[in-house]
């Protein structure tokens, strides 16, 4: 019945035109993950400036470390790098184009996801979310399992693919995001303190994931660990409302090439 | 026994009536799911009961029912997002408000129309109501609902569960929340003769939430939701066919409510 049910709607969808959510982009990251001039953005549209005038680069496959006190604009400029809030004034450019909503090529991952609470959703669906990037308006996804299973293998959940997302705890559900930004394939990943409240486990298969695995993907992380600094390429360091310094990333390039 | 299953079934109105039921219970329940889980049954409280106003209007004016309550309804949700829109009201103070005023609007013109017996069936729903035409706006709203929340459901999931990540993708979240409230006001709108403005809320709500309990998935809550509203609304038919004093609305409600409260003490916790 269910079978049945099953191969008449892959029949519809068949029929269906499919509208990607975006067009297709081009992929390759053209010598630099980031680059801003002069950025400034408000954290709110009323609210104050949350930082002014950053200009910085990043270079493809560097991992760069976002440094600050609270308050300093960490977030909002994950935020405005992921597209989901506006500069007003400069020019950004991630992964080659300027930051919109619908690329499949930048992945964010916020400090607090605001998820709906016991929403009835296992952990395979969440990851199997991150495909959805490369599917369109209407298509169901009857594939893309192995790129699930093989993102959900790596963030150590293999065992708990079919456990309902409110019944995990707060670093496993942080891995299973983590897994659905490396099922959607992202080049450039954009962390909010994703340690923040993380037992030790959790930290070290995420750690190994980001750090230790030639991965060919930027990583741009806000952070207050100091001992963890040493592991990044780049330090940016986000004070008074500026960015202060920039340490090079010298011969990371194409590091993974 | 069998034979007081049997014996409603060779009256037209009540297989009518009955067809209409398992439609609207699809519908309903079907919806109802992401009703639930968004957290939006204050919403669709205030779809449903802005039909009355609608309804009356239109008959004040002679036009199609259905249509004065679509316009109504839609009406509703549009002046709720407008109001809304500017700081210092709350979404929910905004929908409080479209609420009462449609409502007073509809009890105002029901005055003109000067009969509050007519209207009995309007607020609280009616068996012998429900004409062949009736049956076809249902039909059709079934239809278009499930196309709808099956074209679009990885959407419509992804947009419930996590809105951030949806607009990261491109999906629309904002766009997928206008759809379901239209969704939501073609569901309300095409049950009102069954169920009745007032109580067509519960037909959304009850449903999902005895689902929500069972479920583990949107189709499973969904599923179960369909189970409890089927179950609930051909009982509650029967119940007002045996007791005509009852209005297939509140007969329908009740009925529903006993698979919730089963699931509620029974369910095992998640």
């Amino acid at each position: 019945m269910s079978s049945l049910f099953q191969s008449i709607s892959r029949a519809a969808f068949a029929l269906l035109p499919t509208l990607p959510y975006t067009p297709t982009e081009k992929t390759g990251c053209g010598g630099f993950a980031v680059k801003a001039h002069s950025l400034s953005a408000r954290a709110r549209t009323d609210g104050p400036v949350a930082f002014r005038d950053a200009s910085f680069e990043i270079p493809c496959g560097c991992r760069t470390a976002l440094i600050g006190p609270n308050g300093s604009g960490k977030s909002t400029l994950l935020r405005v790098l992921a597209g989901l809030t506006p500069a007003f004034t400069g020019e950004v450019e991630v992964a080659g184009t300027p930051p919109r909503l619908g690329q499949r090529r930048i992945a964010y991952l916020a400090q607090r996801p605001h998820l709906t609470e016991h929403f009835p959703l296992r952990l395979r669906r969440l990851v199997q979310m991150g495909t959805y990037a490369h599917h369109g308006w209407f298509e169901e996804c009857f594939h893309g399992d192995t790129a699930v299973d093989q993102a959900l293998f790596k963030m150590g959940l293999a065992d708990l693919a079919e456990r309902p997302v409110h019944t995990l705890s707060g670093g496993q559900l942080q891995r299973g995001l983590i897994a659905r930004a490396i099922v959607q394939g992202a080049e450039v990943m954009l962390l909010d303190e994703p340690y923040a409240a993380l037992d030790q486990a959790s930290r070290e298969i995420i750690d190994t994931f980001l750090f230790e695995q030639g991965h060919a993907f930027t990583v741009v992380m806000a952070t207050h660990d100091p001992a963890d600094l040493g592991r990044f390429d780049r330090i940016l360091e986000m004070r008074g409302g500026t960015i202060h310094t920039n340490h090079a990333c010298e011969g990371h390039d194409h590091r993974h090439a | 026994m069998l034979e007081l299953i049997r014996e409603p079934l060779g009256e037209a109105f009540f297989t009518r009536a009955l067809l209409a039921v398992v439609l609207s219970s699809l519908t309903c329940a079907c919806l109802g799911a992401y009703v639930v889980l968004r957290r939006m049954a204050f919403v669709s409280t205030a779809l449903t009961h802005s039909i009355l106003p609608g309804v009356i209007g239109a008959l004040l004016l002679g036009i199609s029912p259905y249509a004065g309550a679509l316009v109504a309804a839609l009406l509703t949700a549009a002046g709720a997002a407008w109001l809304a829109s500017r700081e210092g009201t709350s979404e929910d103070s905004a929908v409080g408000v479209m609420l009462s005023v449609m409502f007073a609007g509809g009890i105002a013109l029901m005055q003109y129309a000067n009969s509050w017996r007519d209207f009995a069936g309007l607020l609280f729903g009616s068996v012998v109501s429900v004409g062949s035409s009736d049956l076809i706006v249902i039909g059709s709203t079934t239809f278009i609902v499930l196309l709808g929340l099956r074209l679009l459901h990885k959407e419509l999931e992804l947009a419930s569960f996590d809105e951030e990540y949806a607009s990261l993708l491109g999906a629309r979240p904002a766009l997928m929340r206008v759809v379901l409230l239209a969704l939501v006001a073609l569901g309300a709108v095409s049950c009102v003769r069954l169920v009745g403005a007032l109580l067509t809320t519960a037909l959304f709500v009850i449903p999902a939430a005895t689902g929500v309990l069972l479920g583990r998935t949107v189709p499973q809550v969904m599923a179960w939701g369909v189970a409890c509203a089927l179950s609930g609304g051909i009982a509650g038919l029967y119940l007002s066919y045996y007791f005509p004093a009852v209005p297939s609305g509140a007969g329908i409600v009740l009925c529903c409510a006993a698979p919730y409260l089963a699931a509620r003490i029974f369910a095992p916790r998640r």
